[in-house]
């Protein structure tokens, strides 16, 4: 392909909440904040490792689904995560102060920030990257502080802002701004409907004391995936568990992960919180990569004593069905499924193989696409950018350009995405590549095979 | 900020184009909203499905399920990218007055 043939994007249109720092104080306010990011946290291990390891060799760059398809160079990983280590670098270790005085260096402008900025929110965090650095650089943690960095000067994307406040201060306190009695009508409308679909009464029970789990879903299931909810309490109806939602709290959802270590933790303490209040016994995640990675990573950091354990409801229903509580009907699903990896859930290895357990117990034709489990191909909006409506265009078009093109060679009807962003993100990208495909949650078809 | 024109007072949208007092809708408000959407006249089927959402909102302080919304206004989801070609949550519920939507939606 030659490459006036890619499409170039120079800037996403984000919006940003931008806090009234003088333009000419920007880079000052860039390095007090980084200071104190420094001195109240364990950056400065990490950094001065990768400061130090990094080699520029690009062998990120095969790997980044972006970079593939923009052929900017400022989009190779280990260049975007250069960004930050150069800062680090000349104004944070010793060589570098020197050598800035020996060598005259020019100071932290305003367009390095508005660089950084960019290169931080076109990189979707999916870390698969990771995967080829031989030095072992984390760049989705580089872009994870940069982040971090800008929002405690005030730049973040305005979606993500408007959410965590809801969720940490508003009236809600969640991210899709749910009050509880709407939550309790939802529930309701739900139960009603799974008495009409099997004559039997299922149960999304609220506020039961001592429940085995406490169930937090990323909250806008509630608004948009009736039957990724329904599927989840036909699969406790059938296993008999107790499990419940708190009326109290109920949003797996974490933007934190996304650029904030201070809300990352403050979400993290409102999830305990209520567990606590309920006395479970553990903390259930929905289909949801980032909440699943927030809670089961961050719970034993910031969850107090005895934090509770942690678990996917992947990994509930493929126990279940190992263990022979749970019936689903082979005959149901003929039609050709595929299954996409949250990178939140497979880049580590941890729900890579309990999805495919529970598809391969009652689908019959299940292909994968290539590559898949620990090194897909991220949907191509993650790292909450799938929130930022108006990055859409980035999102499908770059982004999500390798997912469309695994999607496509499957020639499957479904794919699951066990994962409410990648839901929303691969829909947009089945859209806007008119893919003949249709988008569907694990749960959705476990319940169309569910017997009892 | 962006200005709705109603008559003779004006209200300030977002960005996206969502009335910031939700208190102040009122049916010309609607009409003017669902011209920014594109849609020049409302039906009668446009209204069942705008009141529906008002009332809900009024009710509960956020919009239904989808699906609900579905199933009580006897609407099929296409219908309602019929009518509001952004859809539910950014046509409709915008129409109906409600604040945009956050979070994962």
């Amino acid at each position: 392909m030659s490459s006036s043939m890619l499409p170039i994007v120079e800037n996403i249109p984000v919006k940003y909440f931008i806090e009234p720092v003088p333009p000419m104080d920007r880079p000052r306010r860039f390095l007090e904040v980084f200071a104190a990011v420094l001195k109240h946290s364990h950056y400065r291990y990490v950094l001065d490792h990768f400061a130090r390891v990094a080699a520029k060799c690009g062998m990120c760059a095969v790997e980044c689904p972006v970079y593939q398809t923009t052929g900017i160079t400022t989009d190779v990983p280990c260049a975007r995560s250069g960004l930050l280590l150069d800062v680090y670098r000349r104004h944070f270790t010793a060589e570098g102060r020197l050598m800035a005085r020996l060598t005259a260096a020019r100071p932290l402008e305003n367009a390095d920030i508005d660089a950084m900025t960019e290169a931080f929110y076109r990189c979707t965090a999916c870390r698969r990257c990771n995967l080829q650095c031989p030095m072992g650089l984390d760049h989705g943690l580089i872009t994870h502080l940069g982040r971090y960095i800008l929002s405690e000067m005030g730049i973040a994307p305005k979606a993500l802002v408007v959410s965590v406040r809801e969720q940490l201060v508003g009236k809600s306190g969640n991210t899709s701004g749910i009050p509880a009695p709407a939550l309790l009508d939802t529930l309701s409308f739900l139960e009603e409907d799974l008495k009409d679909k099997f004559g039997l009464d299922i149960k999304l029970p609220t506020d039961v004391e001592g429940a085995e789990y406490v169930f937090f879903p990323a909250v806008s299931d509630y608004l948009l995936e009736p039957d990724v909810l329904m599927g989840q309490a036909a699969v406790f109806h059938a296993t008999g568990d107790s499990w419940t939602i708190g009326t109290g709290y109920f949003d797996g959802i974490n933007y934190g992960l996304f650029y904030n270590d201070r809300f990352l933790e403050d979400i993290v303490h409102k999830e305990v919180a209520e567990c606590r209040r309920l006395k479970g016994k553990k903390m259930l995640i929905g289909e949801c990569g980032h909440a699943s990675r927030t809670a089961k990573g961050f719970v034993p950091t910031y969850g107090g004593e005895n934090p509770p354990p942690v678990i996917n409801i992947l990994e509930y229903t493929d126990r279940a069905i190992q263990e022979g509580k749970l019936k689903l009907n082979p005959d149901v699903i003929e039609d050709r499924v595929t299954y996409h990896d949250p990178c939140n859930y497979a880049r580590s290895g941890w729900i890579v193989e309990q999805p495919r357990r529970i598809i391969r117990s009652f689908i019959k034709d299940f292909v994968e696409m290539e590559p898949h489990g620990k090194e897909n191909y991220c949907c191509g909006g993650g790292g909450g950018t799938v929130s930022i409506d108006e990055m859409r265009g980035f999102r499908t078009g770059i982004g999500g350009k390798r997912k469309a093109e695994q999607l496509r060679a499957t020639g499957a009807k479904y794919v699951i995405a066990p994962c409410a962003n990648c839901k929303k993100q691969l829909k947009e990208v089945i859209e806007d590549h008119k893919l003949e495909i249709e988008l569907i949650g694990l749960h959705d078809l476990i319940l169309r095979a569910i017997e009892f | 900020m962006a200005q709705l024109k109603v008559g003779d007072f004006s209200l300030d949208l977002d960005e996206d184009g969502f009335i910031q007092q939700p208190e102040k809708w009122d049916k010309n408000v609607a009409l003017a909203l669902a011209e920014t959407e594109g849609v020049n006249e409302l039906s009668e089927k446009h209204w069942k499905l705008v009141n529906y959402l008002r009332e809900y909102y009024q009710k509960f302080g956020v919009a239904p399920m989808i699906r609900k919304v579905c199933k009580d206004t006897n609407m099929k989801l296409n219908e309602i990218y019929e009518l509001f070609p952004s859809g539910p949550a950014k046509g409709a519920c915008k129409v109906a007055g409600l604040p945009k939507p956050t979070g994962c939606v």
